[in-house]
């Protein structure tokens, strides 16, 4: 008799038989691939952070020892006598007469970074405000291309500029009229020429401007209108509404803005290298005095010791205290947006 | 302006101020007056020639379908459409008989004459507490230490205070909807307005909220003049002594809201009260 038909009664109701990869297949649709993917992705940030760590530690141990407590305490920066007879301790050899005191440098990163964030927060915050709020459509979408193309400059080009058009302008326009307002100690001395503390939180701060003021503006895009119409029919002015409302709605996101701006300041390093005045043996006394900071000592000299066993393992401590810097700085932000999105955020801190 | 000179027995001394004034003129005395008033955005005309009094120590209810632009007409009592773009007015609104527009009314002590509560509740990203007096901090009403008391007895007059005095320096969000509409209008009570406006104030709150505030808006009558824009006829018969039917930007009748209801004099106003459109 004739065969069965190849189509089962009830036309093609039944799925078509599966192809022979079909376990690769399941496995693949049934999310695992996905997910071992993700989970692997989401481990190696937490796994860089952990080798590079450890790899500083490993490096720096030998120097963590035989510079001591001194290296955070001392300001000496004495990389040892070239032609002299060499020592050996911590399993390492190098040349005698090496004594490392950070200090200055410490001090430098930190005050460096304070000058930049002084001046650029308000001038961000207030930029982000008027641009969000103010200015018509048009012209706020330039302003905010200018902004991002100003986050865009290379280091090395606002360095330049530093040496060559803005510490002059600093020193010959800027730093005398400082002495004269300002009485304190600090703020008097002889202003230099456009190399030092002043100008190098100066240039920070035209780095770091344009990343709290675009991420601010973002922020601040976000902030409902109903809120900010509230606090205008209660006769708010501008001013206070901005401060009461606008700002502590995204409160938790400014710090974070900050802190992203103070995570740039602390680690930049070219602009800051080029000029900072280069002064690795004591702290300045005023606010125009040659200085260094971590990063701009770890560019400038690395070079220099890299034959030497304790200087490259110097440099090394210097690289492991500016990781933990900018780590403890990203702690203490994360401790503040906790706090502060209690009450601000109105999902509040979790239910 | 002391908040302390303004104890409740205040109040039964302004509402005869207010029937005096009332019985003295032969008609009554406006608080709010709009005249010829025609208002757009851009090429947009939302109002045209609205002329209407608002009657003090009463409510009154703006009501109209979607789009007759009675929000409009209300957020112009409190400039807070001066800084839409496009916007344009023409006529002229009156407060006490004086130009809201005059170069020399500042548009934030205006605000704080004629207070406002929105269609949703807008707590301030900070404490219950500091929601209540932001507009007392702003303006300097009172010292530090009568914030807590004015806190009080706002939350109090708003029937707030036993929810959340144990809560005070808790964040509002946590609030139901109807307790932040609440807040929001302790807040707004705060500063002492002498007229509120009151945009579609329970359209986002469950029956039993709404039912607190429509009670809480006749308590404030009439020490203070209200003016409440709603979509809802039955909240408009409830709680309005007169109402506006504002139908496609015109002002189509204006009277007690008995009259209204009852025997209104327009067709147009008729077939909406009567449920036929809107």
């Amino acid at each position: 008799m004739a065969s069965l038909p190849a189509v089962p009664e009830g036309g093609a109701a039944q799925p078509p038989p599966l192809p022979a990869d079909a376990p690769f297949r399941r496995w693949l649709r049934g999310g695992y691939f996905i997910r071992w993917l993700g989970f692997g992705g989401s481990l190696i940030p937490t796994l860089m952070l952990a080798l590079i760590l450890l790899v500083l530690i490993v490096k720096a141990w030998p120097a963590i020892q035989i510079n001591g407590w001194g290296f955070f305490t001392k300001s000496v920066w004495n990389t040892g006598a070239q032609y002299g007879s060499s020592v050996s301790s911590h399993g390492i050899r190098y040349l005698s007469g090496q004594h490392y005191g950070a200090l200055p440098q410490i001090v430098g990163t930190l005050q460096t970074s304070l000058i930049a964030l002084i001046i650029a927060v308000p001038v961000s915050i207030g930029a982000a405000l008027v641009i969000v709020e103010r200015l018509p459509r048009w012209l706020a979408s330039i302003l905010g291309g200018f902004l991002e193309l100003l986050a865009g400059i290379p280091s090395v080009v606002i360095g330049l500029w530093g040496v060559l058009t803005f510490g002059p302008f600093i020193a010959r326009y800027i730093a005398p009229a400082i002495v004269k307002i300002i009485p304190f100690s600090f703020f008097q001395g002889d202003v230099g020429h456009g190399e030092g503390l002043l100008v190098s939180g100066l240039v920070l701060a035209v780095m770091v401007i344009p990343i709290i003021a675009s991420t601010s503006r973002d922020l601040i895009r976000t902030v409902p209108v109903l809120p900010r119409e509230g606090a205008v029919a209660l006769g708010m002015s501008d001013a206070q509404t901005a401060r009461k409302v606008t700002l502590p709605w995204v409160g938790a996101g400014l710090i974070g803005a900050i802190v992203l701006g103070l995570a740039r300041a602390l680690g930049e390093t070219i602009a800051v290298a080029m000029v900072c005045g280069v002064a690795l043996g004591q702290v300045t006394t005023n606010l125009y005095g040659a200085m260094s900071t971590i990063a701009a000592n770890i560019v400038q000299n690395l070079d220099s010791v890299i034959t030497d066993q304790l200087g490259v393992r110097t440099y090394a401590e210097l690289a492991l205290l500016l990781l933990i810097i900018t780590l403890a700085t990203n702690v203490v932000a994360r401790l503040m947006i906790r706090r502060v999105s209690g009450i601000a955020l109105p999902v509040g801190r979790g239910l | 302006m002391s908040i302390q000179a303004d104890p409740a027995g205040s109040v039964p001394q302004r509402a005869v101020q207010a029937v005096q004034a009332q019985a003295g003129s032969a008609g009554v005395a406006p608080v709010i007056s709009a005249v010829g008033l025609t208002l757009g955005f851009g090429k947009a005309t939302i109002l045209s020639d609205i002329s209407l009094d608002v009657q003090r120590g009463m409510v009154t209810a703006l009501l109209g379908p979607t789009g007759s632009g009675k929000t409009t007409l209300l957020r112009t009592l409190n400039r807070m459409n001066d800084k839409v773009t496009g916007y344009r007015h023409s006529g002229d609104v009156l407060m006490d008989g004086h130009s809201i527009w005059h170069p020399g009314v500042d548009a934030m002590s205006l605000r704080r004459k004629v207070g406002m509560l929105f269609q949703r509740p807008n707590p301030f990203p900070m404490s219950i507490m500091d929601n209540v007096v932001a507009g007392v901090r702003a303006h300097r009403m009172a010292s530090r230490a009568q914030l807590k008391s004015v806190a009080e007895k706002r939350l109090t007059e708003v029937g707030l205070w036993d929810a959340v005095a144990t809560r005070l320096k808790d964040s509002p969000f946590r609030l139901s909807g109807g307790q932040q509409q609440l807040l929001c209008l302790a807040r707004a009570l705060a500063i002492e307005p002498d007229v509120l406006l009151l945009d579609e104030p329970t359209s986002s709150l469950d029956p039993v909220a709404t039912e607190s505030i429509e009670a809480l808006i006749r308590t404030l009558v009439p020490r203070l003049t209200v003016v409440i824009v709603t979509h809802n006829l039955a909240q408009a018969r409830r709680v309005s002594d007169r109402t506006v039917f504002l139908n496609k930007g015109r002002l189509v009748e204006h009277g007690e809201t008995k009259q209204i209801f009852e025997n209104p004099a327009e067709e147009e106003t008729a077939h909406y009260v009567t449920g036929r459109f809107g």
